[in-house]
């Protein structure tokens, strides 16, 4: 047999890394339409319905008049959904059409499969995030007190909900979960997380049981970065995101380091 | 020569591979099989005797429940290892968001090619596989036969030391079969190792220098084509394949019902 004697040949997982990253990011700008222009213009519609009608007849709220206080909230709300249900559609359809396995085969570690698909909801709800903030602010005449207070909170949520997208999309069993999942839990917990108002009003008990929703502290959070305003202390709502982001981050991390659900 | 051949390790070694699918199915039994370097190694045996398990177990893609694999002397599901098999799956698994060439840039991209190295294979390979006129084409608008095209395409991209074939031949018009095979065969000769699946006994026949029978998630003979056929006393390869695949049957269900 004259066989060669197999060349060794260096695997570089971090191009794999970059080119997984470089290909989630394609997928989003390659469906801009649905992926950023829809989520902006719905987000911008909340702001001109709610905030330019209602804002008239609702006294200010904290010291802000009402159409500039929801804007925080509802950029918050646009980048969650964003990142959420960016990586839980492409890991689900990854999935279910088998493609995931060139990536799972490939030579990458699990947490570099792990960040090549967190980066496509990044992408995405941070595209988001600054076109709404470039067209709100100019439109409300809403204020940017505290810009690195602010990328903290955007960079922890897109990180937060891209990492529970891939956990559902790890999890579903068809199309519908993650819809369920986004109709029936998050956007619910956005809502009474206080886009519309300040929890502060609500008075005991819904003020408190406000506090156990951790949706509260993100929406909180941004807010603070807007407006330099906020319910509780921004040291910790930023501390209480970071503990949930650290949480969700290690449940994907476990996927994908386990193959649980992803191989048989 | 000889001397060197049996320091070079093999380019797969599997010692008691076990997968039980959480249906409880067993689908791989204790399996031991060791695939030298540089052969063409047909993997021959019955619909779920394995075949795919085995092959999935070894890229990575099904998580053995026992066992182990090494390949090239790596260990299974090391980087060196995984960027050593090129594997093309039994059913396309193309994505859907990409082109033709895309898809095989990518594909040397996620294997560590540097991109101007990863874009230029791609073209040759567009080449090779007749992929030219769909060059700028997304997967999903390609024909069957064409998919498969490209399937092998991903599969040959990043030069693996290590080509596993599963079924490539199913459903695929006899021109490309005879362009696949021989550049199949191109590949090994230049020291290329191929393991094939397939239902097709004339093509393996015809092609491997080994031949391994699975069936209920075992090894049940291995040998050349000849050594089989005289072992067995019989005269083709379907005869070899008949007897000893009804054997490994009846050792599974006699498993399944001690357990
Ligand atoms: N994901 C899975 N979950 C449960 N059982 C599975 C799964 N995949 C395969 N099996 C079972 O494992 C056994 C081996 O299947 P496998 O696909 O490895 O067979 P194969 O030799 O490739 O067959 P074929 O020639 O039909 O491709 C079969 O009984 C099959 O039903
Ligand atoms: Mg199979």
């Amino acid at each position: 047999m004259t066989a060669l004697p197999p060349t060794q040949v260096e695997p570089h997982p971090w191009r794999g890394l970059a080119w997984l990253s470089r290909r989630e990011c394609h997928r989003v700008l390659k469906l801009w339409k649905q992926t950023i222009l829809a989520p902006v213009i719905a987000a911008l519609l909340f702001m001109v319905v709610f905030g330019l009608s209602l804002g008239n007849s609702i006294s200010e709220i904290n010291g802000f008049k009402y159409q500039v206080y929801i804007v925080p909230g509802l950029i918050a709300m646009a980048m969650a959904q964003a990142a959420y249900s960016n990586n839980s559609s492409t890991i689900f359809q990854a999935r279910n059409d088998r493609y995931l396995d060139d990536i799972l085969s490939a030579p990458m570690s699990a947490w570099q499969m792990h960040i090549g698909y967190l980066a496509g909801g990044g992408l995405r709800s941070l595209m988001i995030g600054v076109l709404l903030t470039a067209l709100a602010l100019p439109i409300t005449g809403a204020p940017l007190e505290h810009p690195l207070e602010l990328l903290a909170a955007v960079l922890l949520l897109s990180t937060a909900f891209g990492a529970l997208g891939i956990i559902v999309g790890v999890y579903a069993q068809s199309w519908d979960n993650q819809s369920f999942i986004n109709n029936i839990v998050i956007l619910p917990l956005i809502f009474l997380g206080g886009v519309f108002y300040s929890v502060s009003r609500l008075g005991t008990p819904w003020e408190q049981i406000s506090h156990f929703n951790p949706l509260f502290y993100v929406v909180d959070a941004t807010r603070y970065g807007f407006l330099g305003a906020s319910d509780v202390n921004p040291v910790i709502s930023l501390s209480i995101v970071a503990v949930i982001t650290i949480g969700l981050v290690s449940w994907s991390q476990y996927l994908f380091s386990t193959g649980h659900r992803l191989k048989p | 020569m000889d001397v060197l051949a049996s320091q070079t390790p093999a380019a797969l070694g599997v010692k008691g591979l076990t997968k039980r699918y959480g249906d409880g199915t067993l689908a791989l039994h204790d399996l031991d099989l060791e695939v030298p370097a540089g052969s063409f190694f047909g993997l021959l045996g019955p619909n779920g005797a394995g075949k795919t398990t085995l092959i999935g177990a070894i890229c990575n893609l099904v998580r053995p429940t026992a066992g182990e694999i090494s390949v090239f002397g790596h260990e299974g599901s090391s980087m060196h290892a995984r960027r050593m098999i090129g594997i093309a799956e039994q059913e396309p698994n193309l994505d859907k968001f990409l082109t033709v060439f895309e898809t095989l840039l990518y594909h040397g991209g996620y294997y560590g090619m540097a991109k101007g190295e990863a874009s230029e294979r791609a073209e040759q390979m567009i080449d090779a596989f007749d992929l030219r006129a769909k060059r700028d084409v997304e997967a999903p608008k390609l024909s069957g036969g064409m998919r498969r095209r490209l399937l092998l395409a991903r599969a040959l991209l990043h030069r693996p030391n290590l080509v596993i074939l599963d079924e490539p031949t199913a459903g695929v018009d006899l021109e490309l079969r005879h362009e696949l095979w021989s550049y199949i065969r191109k590949l090994h000769e230049q020291g290329t190792t191929i393991l094939l699946t397939t239902h097709y006994l004339e093509e393996a026949e015809a092609l491997c220098d080994e031949i391994a029978l699975i069936s209920g998630g075992r090894i049940v003979a291995r040998d050349t084509a000849t050594g089989l056929k005289d072992s067995h006393g019989v005269g083709t390869l379907e005869e070899v394949y008949l007897k000893t695949v009804s054997s490994g049957r009846i050792a599974l269900a006699e498993e399944a019902a001690r357990t």
